[in-house]
């Protein structure tokens, strides 16, 4: 919203500068800045003769030349337009003129010439972008004159207004906050009208059918008008806003609106069949072109404003062409009414059209004073800018008039809410200020009418923001002490992820953030199989679902690192997955999970010549870890679903899948030329984080010693790892604490074919006493018969 | 009189000690004190002489002069094997180990930050669904249907009714409808709103909302807290400011102003040349939510706050597209 200070000065005087003025109906609301419109030159920027031109002497590209500025000097300025020559005049800056806030004017040389000027292209004046030249006016002109005298500006208020304010979406409203804010008082323009026409009952014929959409309709007719151009003040005032004069007429209505805020409407009265207005929602397969030339179909909760037999314009939102007040038009109807902002709202999305006029309805407008003044004040300009004479009287449907509200203010609430006390005088004052009308003062209470263009105010705690507003909020002080209200119970989520964030920074892995919307494809590949939830209405199909697990999204990351030539990629993220279910209400179930993805060595290129591929390996040693640091257990169960895994594993806990860990197929992702193995793992973290005990007693630290045990296993190569270790663990004895495996080694001729040996080393301790040898001898012995029974083991 | 000669071998022991230049002289010093024939044996040897009722005490300040000055001997011949004795050259400017290095995303850092500041005045920390009801999203806080403030925020529809909440409110009223008074909560989130993403705006960001309910919170506590807070995240010396604007679900409402924290209020490029940026809105809880809720709105006030994550992430760190935050390249993260 756009006002102009010129304009705001005919409803109100305004003394403080336009900074304080600005920075008052901020505080107040009204978030403002004060902008110029128009062109505005650089003061010392003024017209000059080029007297002379001369090639420079050391630069093939610039010119010398001799200026004429209406100073007693001529200037010697060098300039590199291609375009300048002698005879011309031309915009200079002269010295000491501030072309932008970092560029002053001064006396330089350039390769040597002295030059005391500039001759200015298009854009060093920001008149445009164009630097292909200096600017040359065509003709003979004054010079050492002023160029800013070419153009005219203005100062204007660019108001960004908060949805529940239409009332200040005028130059009356930016006008009532002054005077609220300063006391000043607000003054309409005086309007007297000359009715010399015939009776408007005799000549129109008026008719709301559904006053649910329209409860307020007015008309004037004016006849025999002259269309024509607007009064210079008139498009000055409207181009100041924005707005492009079109004619007298339309500008007058224009005028009006953004006056007093009330969207009117001017019909050519002759183009109405019947000279009638019906107000009515559309019927099934109408149809309506409306002044922007576009055939709009209307569906039946459209509220129109028809003539005696259709419709001619979308009431509230735009006027029909058929009749549009145009240059043969003689007799105009004007249209001045209150639609209830649900209708116009609901117009204005269907048809996607919103206008100066819809915003103002469906936000709410004055249905009383303000329509009414707005009528007449419509009325008395078109007469005064196109002549014409105004028919007797007003139509005007009102069947249910709406009454202003009443409500009241406790002055002790008042100080309930903001913290200070303001005292029931000064609450009045502004409150009178505002257009409220007391009428009851009582001790503690004051009720108000509420004027009925404020649609934002109906009860007490709104009253307060209003006398807050005014002037009070800067004067609440901040607490410097205050109470604490202590929580019965406590969040242990926030700190359990912070942890699990610090555990993979600490593994050498960036935390990344990923869109949760993402395309069909991402969606319904997620590693759980979940159906996916769809946007009904998404921003486009390549975001028109939410993800269903962390893996797909990072898998989009590492491309795009990939793509980049990137490589070297540790990810994590930490996010809800959604699942569509509809036995939830939203039909969505959300599970906050843990994603990682590595395609990385597992330190990097260094010295030491120690460098593996970060594999399977490295991702179940990082879970390992993690699990056993959170004091879960948990097995891996080969999962064969997924063709596009070269090994992949379900992480079961308390007998539920709660993640996934898998090493990728190399060819899956050719194309992006992987130099590491590509391997990930998610895990429902929200679940885990529910089942999570921190440890609540320690255990007794180890008194007795312990003993170490090698033993080296040769057996097929098929046989697995895994299963070796379920059997040492189960049959190990009491003593067994620990079991390491510290070599693989796989050798054809000296282990024989499809033979490989495994390293293990076994830690036994006990708790009560210092083990003996033979004990463990027995317990080794014992061990080595099952495994050769078992898997065909030899001692190595 | 046994005591007073162990002092004097541990001086003679200490004063060799340091004067010692090479191996050799080592070598001698260890025969003279500590050799089967040396100071300290022949003191044990004397142990015979002494009164049985001291003997306990003796032998003990022997043992220990026994082990100082073996330590004492071999710290000094670990340094000299260590600086002179050393076989091989090692080249100690060679670089540590190389260990990959990882980083927090800005965002969840700085959401960090702010609970942690939040969590010090006393904000417990809650959480709600990103798939929302209809009713607390809008209805609970006071957005009518069809009200031309659900325009403020354009919404996300999901199959089957819901919607992707467009701010972390219907926390306020999820956690209020679960909670009696007082509660006092922040909570974060993501967000989406049905924008063209560009520079400056993307689907979907980062909220921390904040609520307080009680029988007597006034705008002043809630100025307090801002201002609390701001001072604990952009250091001590930052202004704020206060302007009235409107949220359906506060009212009073306001919108939150600091001074610019990288010019400090003299207008800048971050600040746009006005000295200030905008960080949060808030406002005193609306009755009608407190009615939603059923709380007694004469019995209870409140406020409320909420701040966008990405926006102070980017004023911080001079981001200039949003974008960026979300790309997840890692020459990018690796700065955090």
């Amino acid at each position: 919203m756009i006002v102009s200070i010129d304009w705001l000065k005919d409803y109100i005087d305004i003394d403080m500068s336009l900074d304080d003025l600005a920075e008052k109906l901020t505080i107040a609301g009204l978030e403002c800045v004060v902008k110029e419109v128009g062109k505005s030159i650089p003061e010392g920027v003024v017209v000059g003769k080029v007297l002379e031109r001369k090639a420079h002497p050391n630069a093939e590209s610039l010119s010398v030349c001799k200026v004429d500025v209406g100073g007693e000097d001529i200037l010697n300025i060098v300039c590199g337009a291609p375009n300048v020559d002698a005879g011309q005049f031309v915009p200079v800056a002269t010295l000491g003129t501030q072309l932008t806030p970092d560029f002053q004017i001064k006396a330089v040389k350039l390769r040597g010439e002295p030059s005391v000027g500039m001759i200015c292209a298009e854009d060093e004046l920001g008149l445009g972008n164009d630097h292909s030249g200096i600017i040359v006016l065509e003709g003979e002109h004054e010079i050492g004159k002023p160029f800013g005298d070419y153009f005219t500006s203005s100062k204007i208020l660019d108001i960004d207004i908060t949805a529940n304010r239409p009332d200040a979406m005028s130059h009356w409203g930016v006008a009532r906050e002054i005077a609220a804010i300063t006391g000043k008082e607000f003054k309409k323009i005086p309007i007297s009208l000359d009715e010399q026409g015939p009776s408007i009952n005799d000549i129109a014929n008026i008719n709301i059918e559904s006053t649910d959409g329209c409860p307020r309709y007015t008309a004037r007719v004016v006849q025999n008008v002259k269309i024509g151009p607007s009064p210079k003040w008139m498009v000055d005032r409207l181009e100041a806003l924005g707005l492009r004069s079109i004619n007298n007429v339309v500008d007058a209505s224009n005028y009006v609106l953004m006056e007093t805020g009330h969207p009117l409407h001017a019909f050519d009265f002759d183009k109405l069949k019947g000279h009638a207005v019906n107000v009515r929602f559309a019927h099934k397969d109408e149809k309506l072109t409306t002044i922007d030339h576009k055939e709009r179909e209307l569906s039946q909760d459209m509220l129109l404003i028809c003539d005696g037999e259709e419709a001619v314009a979308l009431a509230g939102i735009m006027g029909g062409t058929q009749s549009e007040v145009s240059d043969d038009t003689v007799n105009v109807l004007i249209e001045s009414a209150y639609f209830t902002p649900a209708a116009i709202r609901k117009g204005s999305k269907q048809q996607q059209l919103s206008t100066d006029a819809s915003k103002r309805f469906e936000r709410g407008t004055d249905p009383n004073e303000t329509l009414i003044y707005a009528q007449d004040r419509l009325a008395s300009l078109i007469m005064e800018l196109a002549g014409g004479t105004l028919a007797k009287g007003l139509i005007d449907i009102y069947p249910e008039p709406i009454e202003p509200l009443t409500a009241s203010l406790r002055i002790d609430h008042v100080k309930r809410v903001t913290g200070i006390d303001i005292s029931k005088d000064d609450c009045k004052l502004t409150l009178e200020r505002l257009e409220f009308d007391v009428i009851k003062d009582e001790d503690n209470t004051l009720t108000v009418k509420i004027p009925t263009f404020r649609p934002d105010v109906e009860r007490e705690i709104d009253l307060i923001e209003e006398v807050l507003r005014i002037n009070n909020l800067d004067k609440i002080p901040s607490m410097s002490r205050m109470t604490i209200s202590v929580a019965e119970e406590y969040d242990k989520f926030h700190p359990f992820l912070t942890g699990l964030r610090n555990f993979f920074v600490g593994y050498g892995m960036h935390e990344a953030v990923n869109n949760s919307l993402v395309n069909e494809t991402v969606a319904t590949s997620g590693i759980w199989g979940y159906t996916p939830l769809k946007i009904l209405n998404p921003l486009s199909a390549e975001m028109n679902m939410l993800r269903t697990d962390m893996v797909q999204p990072l898998l989009g990351s590492l491309r795009s690192n990939a793509l980049k030539k990137r490589n070297n990629i540790r990810l994590f993220e930490l996010a809800n997955v959604i699942e569509k279910n509809d036995f939830s209400e939203t039909h969505a179930v959300e599970h906050y999970n843990l994603g990682v993805l590595c395609s990385a060595p597992v330190w990097g290129l260094n010295w030491t010549g120690e460098d593996k591929p970060a594999d399977i390996f490295y991702m179940k040693g990082i879970l390992e870890h993690l699990l056993a640091s959170l004091n879960f257990n948990y097995k891996l169960k080969e999962n064969t679903n997924r063709d596009e895994f070269e090994i992949l594993y379900d992480i079961v806990v308390k007998k539920a899948v709660i993640g996934k860990i898998g090493q990728y197929k190399m060819e899956q992702f050719e194309k992006l030329q992987l130099q590491y193995p590509l391997v990930v793992m998610e895990l429902q973290v929200g679940k885990l984080f529910n089942w999570y005990n921190p440890k609540k007693q320690y255990d007794p630290v180890p008194q007795f010693p312990s003993i170490f045990r090698d033993m080296s296993l040769v057996m097929d190569k098929t046989s697995k790892a895994a299963g070796i270790f379920n059997e040492i663990k189960q049959n190990g004895g009491k003593y067994l604490v620990d079991l390491v495996l510290y070599d693989v080694y796989i050798d054809d001729e000296k282990l024989g074919k499809d033979k490989k040996a495994l390293s293990l080393r076994l830690e036994f301790r006990s708790d009560e006493k210092t083990l003996k040898d033979e004990v463990i001898d027995d317990v080794m012995n014992k061990l080595f018969e099952r495994l050769k029974n078992q898997y065909g083991a030899q001692l190595r | 009189m046994i005591k007073d000669t162990i002092l004097e071998v541990q001086k003679q022991f200490k004063e060799a000690l340091a004067l010692a230049q090479d191996p050799l002289a080592l070598e001698e010093i260890k025969n003279t004190f500590l050799g089967r024939k040396g100071k300290v044996a022949s003191l044990f040897s004397t142990m015979g002489d002494i009164p049985a009722e001291e003997r306990k005490v003796v032998g003990q300040l022997l043992n220990k002069l026994k082990i100082d000055l073996q330590s004492d001997f071999d710290a000094k011949i670990s340094g000299f094997t260590s600086n002179t004795l050393k076989k091989e050259w090692v080249d100690y400017t060679l670089p540590g180990y190389s260990m990959p290095k990882g980083s927090r995303h800005p965002l969840t850092q700085a959401v960090d930050d702010m609970l942690s500041i939040f969590q010090r005045l006393g904000f417990d920390i809650a959480y709600g669904p990103e798939v929302e009801t209809d009713w607390f999203n809008f209805e609970s806080l006071n957005f009518p249907p069809n009200h031309p403030a659900r325009d403020m925020q354009d919404t996300f529809y999901t199959e089957g009714g819901g919607i992707l909440r467009t701010h972390t409110s219907p926390v306020q009223t999820r956690y209020m409808s679960k909670h009696e008074p007082p509660v006092r909560i922040v909570a974060p989130g993501r967000v989406f709103r049905n924008e063209a993403i560009s520079a400056r705006s993307y689907c979907l960001f980062h909220q921390i909302e904040g609520l307080y309910i009680d029988t007597d919170i006034t705008f002043a506590d809630l100025k307090g807290t801002i201002e609390l807070f701001c001072r604990m995240y952009y250091g001590k010396d930052v202004k704020i400011k206060f302007r009235t604007s409107y949220f359906p679900f506060t009212e009073p409402s306001a919108e939150v102003d600091v001074s610019c924290f990288l010019c400090g209020g003299k207008g800048c490029r971050v600040c746009k040349n006005t000295g200030w940026l905008e960080i949060m809105g808030c406002g005193m809880v609306d009755p009608n939510v407190m009615k939603a809720v059923n709380y007694d709105s004469e019995k209870y006030t409140g406020y409320a706050f909420g701040l966008g994550v990405e926006r102070m992430v980017m004023m911080r760190l001079g981001i200039n597209d949003i974008r960026l935050l979300f790309e997840n390249d890692v020459e990018f993260l690796r700065q955090f």
